[in-house]
């Protein structure tokens, strides 16, 4: 262990949780996802979200051998499990941002702490400061043109990338895990701020909340 | 409304408009017919309207000159409804749709007979360059009266009143190869570019694509030129990797390639967007392209000539007069003088004549014209008067003749007599000029060529220029430049392009053009009737004579003395034809007089287009924490505290009535000081920190020692900037041997990061040590005052006793049946926890502590009262009670710099310069208002000597300060010279209203100053 305190937040399921956009929903609503939609938003909510510091060649071993996948050869790069579920993207060169299924994230950093031992790495979680957006439709990749800089263009962005970047006003993570999907990871506190801003920027393309 | 008239100058065929329908449109409430396919200017020359102005400062009517961007009078004011305004829209580039209402901008109370009339008829003459400035502006007290009249009789258009209904938005691009404009040479250009598989964009400014190709009379493999462009924006709308962007202007050339495209999307449609499935879609967008290469293939604008009287209804320019013939199907008019330098100018002369009206002469400043033009012309049996120019224009509001004379150009003179020629229409053209604004934008001063009679572009790297941007107006090289171009960007992106067959030009031959800007009238420039430069601005020849006479010699100086090229104009017909009247007058050539700067926007932008989505709600993000639905169902007022919303206080309702602020902020300080509050802390900037170096990291970084700071205790640190000078504080605890939980203050949370990331990269590396923001993850609620232990105690299995669990202590476990981590640190002075839960269990985690908390009478309290109980206390915010120019010594915190660390901190050298070593620095105290009932102003200034004479030595200010409900008595925190010296001593403090108020320097501590309160 590298003496740092370990913090399982979660508890049993009987409490009653808020995602990021608990507060959104009921402030804005949720539109109808209908024939017309040419945008679907989807959360992903309460999923486990780590941030790994350290080398890539300190981390790289032990995270394929504890969660199965190894980290992204390059920067920008997003690797994701077969079933989907997990993932690990670049973030710069020496931080990694982990998505797992709401939960696992304790046992993933005790596990990873374990097998790390002395070496100087960090891990932190911050399940509860971000959330998980998907995007998909015809005019998802419009959507974020209208939103962000960043350029989305298939050239330039294929699946498997994902990068941080300023969005609408706030700063967001865009990835791209598969060919009909994007991803968005936005921090808690500006959830709302970017709901209503992908709702309004949105409605163009009749968007939908699957909820 | 009267009843519409019929369109008496449409042409019964040709032009690429729908006579099959038609479109009614109002303008200055007049109702008129159009049909769709015409601009607003092409409808009213085809109902004959005239006056469509009245001229900016001699208020004289105007009527349409240009067809395109380059219209300097034909700009009017949109809209049916006060929603709907839009001013300074150009007729040429509008649209006709059903329903249009249309009024002049210019011309109040009327258009067609109007108060300034006057004073442009008979007062013209005493309105000189500067009229204004020397005029009105003095005495300067009246300017602001003389202005609002002179604006409105001058008028440039308003801004709605309303809110506007329409939307707008940006979108951000990214492409290979931009090619704006979409003419001959910007169409072949995109099309070897697509052909490369690049990815790129097209834009036009226009309603089709095509540009002077839809109205040439010339011929591409033998067919009409327009057939050319079908076929190619067929292809190129096949292209998966082309954008095409129809009524898209370019309208800013910024650095790196940034281009500003602004697209009118429902403009031609209607007055506000139309439903589309219920949807408003956006009316303009601001298409933000990141270009790898930029093909400029803008055209050229032709040149008017200057001559007398050229400003009077019935005046156009040649090539606009082909285009309404050929493109619209109107003619402007009955017989037609056509004065020219140069052979293109002949096209408007065979166009009148084939559309069946009487070509009254062609006027050449040539001594002996020849080419194909000329020979097509005489062919046709139209007289050709040589070695002539119109010099005079006559007509009132609308041309009534021309007076035709043998001039030498190289003289300026005019020889021999003037003859009258009766004419209601005098078409000018004094040869093109490459439209190069965009290429200045990028800072590139433009070349002349003698041989253009023009400047050409300049170019950055990244950029070409090509057609008539170029000043290449033959159309097989046009075309054969624009392949050239876009093969070359292609190719510097990395896509080769395959070979593209151009079609074969028929174009005719021309001779070389007369170099003719001014025409000489019989009278000096100056005594002559008024010869216009910029129709728009309303400068004359005479007027930029009289301002190098007056010294002013630089082009720059004559511009902005003129006011040539201002505003909207930006100088597209009138600049270059200035410079050489300038280059005349000072005797010098036009490369050496120089060209001044065109600035962005080419044409102007609605400011919903630049604004874009960021307006009204989502003007600036607003942050929430997890908490904040619980804070708006409770009525809370909110602070703006960097981009968070902070609940500032909770007013409640009693006995009907609202509470104040300040009723409101004492009762919320009573409940802590007597019972217990909560404060939602969840904004604080929190930094995670792990790492063997993490403790020598904290040395470092804070003024204080770290060293001995054991597993679960927590201390307070301050941070200074290199300079010495405080930059944020906050506590930090030590959660593990390596690991520890920083806190900041709410707005430096992210400056802090990257402050010790900064440190961490570029100084000390060798340090192992990672930071990661967890601000989002935790939320924090801060339950404090006399009943908290109880509370806590109710609902949580950690252990509270005042001896294992005491103050600057943490423990872990759980609150509400939440994991939590729990800090006892005071912020109130009052028996403290701050309570941190992941953020998706806090909502829980409150209404828990509600549930229990209200036979204690827990009661929520927002930043406003956090201010008043810290205060109390002599706690300082970094920011509020610092301001970049205070050291911790200043602020009596000395018990938190350790000056004998081993290792150097970030601050200690300047903390030792002389400067910060002065006693008489100004030092944080208390300040005890003499009259309790007094509750001073932060910010006001503090004096020793209120008997000084003005302006008094300033010896501080204050910071903070308030009413405290518990001292019952106004206090304040503030900063005065060598305070720490001078407790006791009476300070003043000269308010603006005249009245001084007194104040005792106290110790900053006012409330429990030993502390006993939070130690309970």
């Amino acid at each position: 262990m590298s003496n740092a305190a370990t913090f399982d937040t979660r508890t049993d399921g009987a409490i009653p949780v808020e995602s990021s956009l608990a507060y959104s929903y009921h402030r804005s609503g949720t539109p109808r996802v209908g024939p017309q939609s040419r945008v679907i938003l989807r959360e992903r909510a309460l999923l486990g979200h780590l941030i790994l510091r350290g080398g890539a060649i300190v981390l790289d071993e032990a995270v394929r051998e504890v969660l199965g996948l190894g980290l992204p050869g390059q920067p920008q790069g997003l690797v994701v499990d077969a079933s989907g579920e997990r993932s690990v993207q670049w973030l710069s060169p020496d931080e990694w941002l982990v998505i797992v299924p709401g939960g696992e994230e304790f046992e993933l950093e005790t596990r990873l702490r374990e097998r790390l031992a002395d070496a100087h790495y960090a891990i932190s979680d911050v399940s509860g400061g971000q959330t998980l957006l998907e995007l998909s439709g015809e005019a998802a990749r419009e959507l974020l043109m209208k939103s962000a800089i960043y350029d989305v263009h298939p050239s330039h962005f294929p699946v498997g990338k994902g990068v941080t970047t300023v969005f609408a006003k706030a700063t967001a993570i865009i990835r791209r895990p598969s060919e009909e999907r994007w991803e968005l990871v936005i921090r808690r506190s500006f959830a709302d701020y970017l709901y209503r801003w992908l709702l309004d920027a949105g409605a163009e393309y009749a968007i939908g909340v699957e909820k | 409304m009267s009843q519409s008239k019929k369109q008496a100058n449409r042409l019964a065929k040709g032009g690429r408009i729908d006579r099959s329908r038609t479109l009614s449109f109002t303008f200055n409430g007049q109702s008129y017919q159009g049909h769709p396919g015409d601009t607003l200017a092409s409808a009213l020359l085809a109902n004959g309207v005239d006056i469509v102005n009245r001229s900016f400062k001699y208020s004289r009517p105007r009527g349409i000159v240009a067809a395109g961007a380059e219209e300097p009078n034909a700009i009017v004011q949109l809209g049916s409804t006060e929603a709907g305004q839009v001013p300074n829209v150009r007729a040429t580039q509008q649209a006709l749709f059903a329903g249009l209402t249309a009024r002049s901008t210019n011309g109040w109370p009327n258009v067609q007979r109007d108060m300034m009339g006057l004073v442009g008829k008979v007062g013209g003459k005493f309105m000189p360059p500067g009229f204004y400035y020397k005029t009105f502006m003095a005495p300067a007290s009246m300017w602001m009266t003389y202005e609002k009249y002179i604006r409105k009789s001058a008028g440039l258009g308003r801004s709605p009143m309303e809110v506007d209904p329409d939307t707008y938005d940006h979108l951000h691009q990214h492409c290979d190869v931009l090619v704006v404009g979409g003419g001959a040479a910007g169409l072949a250009a995109a099309l070897a570019a697509a052909r490369s598989g690049a990815r790129v964009i097209v834009a036009d400014e226009q309603e089709d694509m095509g540009g002077s190709l839809l109205d040439s009379r010339e011929t591409l493999d033998g067919k009409p030129a327009d057939q050319w462009v079908a076929q190619v924006l067929e292809e190129l709308a096949g292209c998966e990797n082309v954008t095409l962007l129809p009524r898209t202007t370019a309208n800013g050339y910024h650095d790196h390639n940034f281009v500003t495209l602004h697209e009118r999307r429902t403009e031609h449609l209607s007055e506000t967007a139309p439903l589309v499935n219920g949807h408003r879609p956006v009316r303009s967008r601001m298409h933000r392209v990141r270009a790898g290469q930029v093909i400029l293939a803008t055209g050229a604008h032709e040149r008017p000539l200057v001559y007398a009287g050229n400003d009077v209804p019935g005046n156009l320019l040649a090539g606009a007069v082909s285009t309404y013939i050929r493109r619209y199907g109107v003619a402007p008019g009955n017989k037609l003088v056509l004065s020219t330098s140069n052979d293109y100018g002949y096209r408007a002369a065979l166009d009148w004549k084939e559309a069946g009206r009487e070509v009254v002469a062609i006027v050449d400043a040539r001594q002996a014209p020849a080419g194909d033009w000329v020979e097509a012309a005489r062919a046709q049996g139209i007289k050709v008067i040589t070695g002539s120019a119109v010099i005079e224009a006559k007509g009132g509001s609308r041309v009534s003749a021309a007076r035709v004379a043998k001039i030498d150009i190289d003289t300026f003179k005019v020889i021999g007599q003037a003859e009258t020629l009766a004419c209601d229409t005098i078409a000018s053209s004094g040869g093109y000029s490459p439209v190069i604004h965009l290429a200045s934008h990028t800072g590139a001063r433009p070349t002349w060529r003698d041989d253009l009679l023009g400047f050409v572009p300049n170019l950055v790297k990244g950029v070409q220029a090509c057609g008539g941007a170029n000043g290449t107006y033959d159309l097989g090289e046009v075309l054969a430049e624009g392949v050239e171009a876009g093969v070359k960007a292609a190719a510097a992106t990395g896509h080769a392009a395959p070979a593209v067959s151009l079609p074969q030009a028929k174009t005719l031959e021309q001779g070389p053009a007369a170099p003719l800007f001014q025409v000489p009238h019989e009278k000096p420039t100056l005594r002559a009737p008024k010869q216009f430069v910029d129709l728009q601005n309303d400068v004359t020849a005479a007027g930029i004579e009289l301002a190098t006479r007056e010294g002013f010699e630089s082009i720059e100086h004559v511009k902005r003395y003129t006011a040539m090229g201002f505003g909207t104009d930006q100088g597209k017909l009138g600049n270059i034809n200035g410079m050489a009247i300038a280059a005349r007058c000072l005797g010098r050539s036009i490369p050496e007089v120089g060209t001044t700067v065109f600035r962005p926007n080419y044409t102007p932008v609605t400011f919903g287009a630049i604004v874009g989505r960021h307006c009204r709600d989502l003007f600036d993000p607003e942050r929430y924490t997890a908490l904040h639905q619980w804070h708006v169902e409770h009525g809370a007022e909110f602070e703006d505290v960097g981009q968070w919303k902070r609940p500032w206080y909770f007013p409640q309702t009693i006995n009907g009535k609202k509470e104040t602020m300040h009723e409101a902020v004492a009762r919320e300080c009573l409940a802590v000081r007597e019972k217990i509050g909560i404060l939602d802390a969840s904004t604080l900037g929190k930094i995670d920190i792990q790492g063997p170096d993490a403790r020598e990291f904290l040395n470092r970084i804070y003024t204080n020692k770290w060293m001995k700071l054991d597993v679960g205790r927590v201390r307070y640190g301050l941070m200074c900037k290199d300079d010495g000078m405080l930059m944020d504080d906050g506590t930090t605890s030590c959660l593990g041997e390596n690991h520890f939980l920083m806190t900041t203050t709410t707005g430096g949370a992210a400056g802090v990061l990257e402050w010790l990331e900064l440190w961490h990269q570029t100084e000390w590396p060798e340090l192992q040590v990672y930071f990661t923001s967890v601000t989002d993850h935790w939320a924090t609620m801060t339950i404090t005052g006399p009943e908290a232990r109880k509370l806590l105690a109710e609902i949580t299995d950690i252990d509270l006793d005042r001896d294992t669990f005491k103050f600057m202590d943490w423990r872990a476990g759980k609150v509400a049946g939440v994991p939590a981590r729990v800090f006892r640190i005071s912020f109130t002075g009052e028996l403290a926890y701050e309570i941190n839960v992941q953020a998706n269990y806090a909502m829980h985690v409150w209404k828990t502590l509600f549930e229990h908390g209200d036979k204690y009478g827990l009661t929520p309290y927002g930043t406003e009262t956090m201010h008043v109980l810290r205060a109390e206390k002599g706690f300082i915010i970094a920011g509020q009670d610092s301001d970049g120019s205070v050291t911790p010594e200043d602020l009596g915190m000395q018990w938190a710099v350790g000056y004998d660390k081993p290792f150097s901190w970030v601050g200690k050298r300047a903390l030792s310069r002389s400067d910060t070593r002065r006693t008489d620095r100004k030092q944080l105290v208390g300040l005890k208002p003499k009259d309790p009932k007094v509750v001073l102003e932060e910010g006001a200034q503090i004096v020793f000597d209120p008997k000084h004479a003005i302006p008094m030595p300033m010896a501080g200010h204050v910071t903070s300060s308030y009413y405290s409900p518990t001292l019952d008595s106004g206090f304040a925190l503030g900063v005065v010279k060598g305070g720490h010296n001078k407790l006791g001593e009476t300070v003043y403090l000269p308010m603006a209203d005249g009245q001084t108020h007194e104040a005792e320097i106290v110790s900053p501590i006012f409330y429990d100053p030993k502390g006993e309160r939070q130690n309970v």
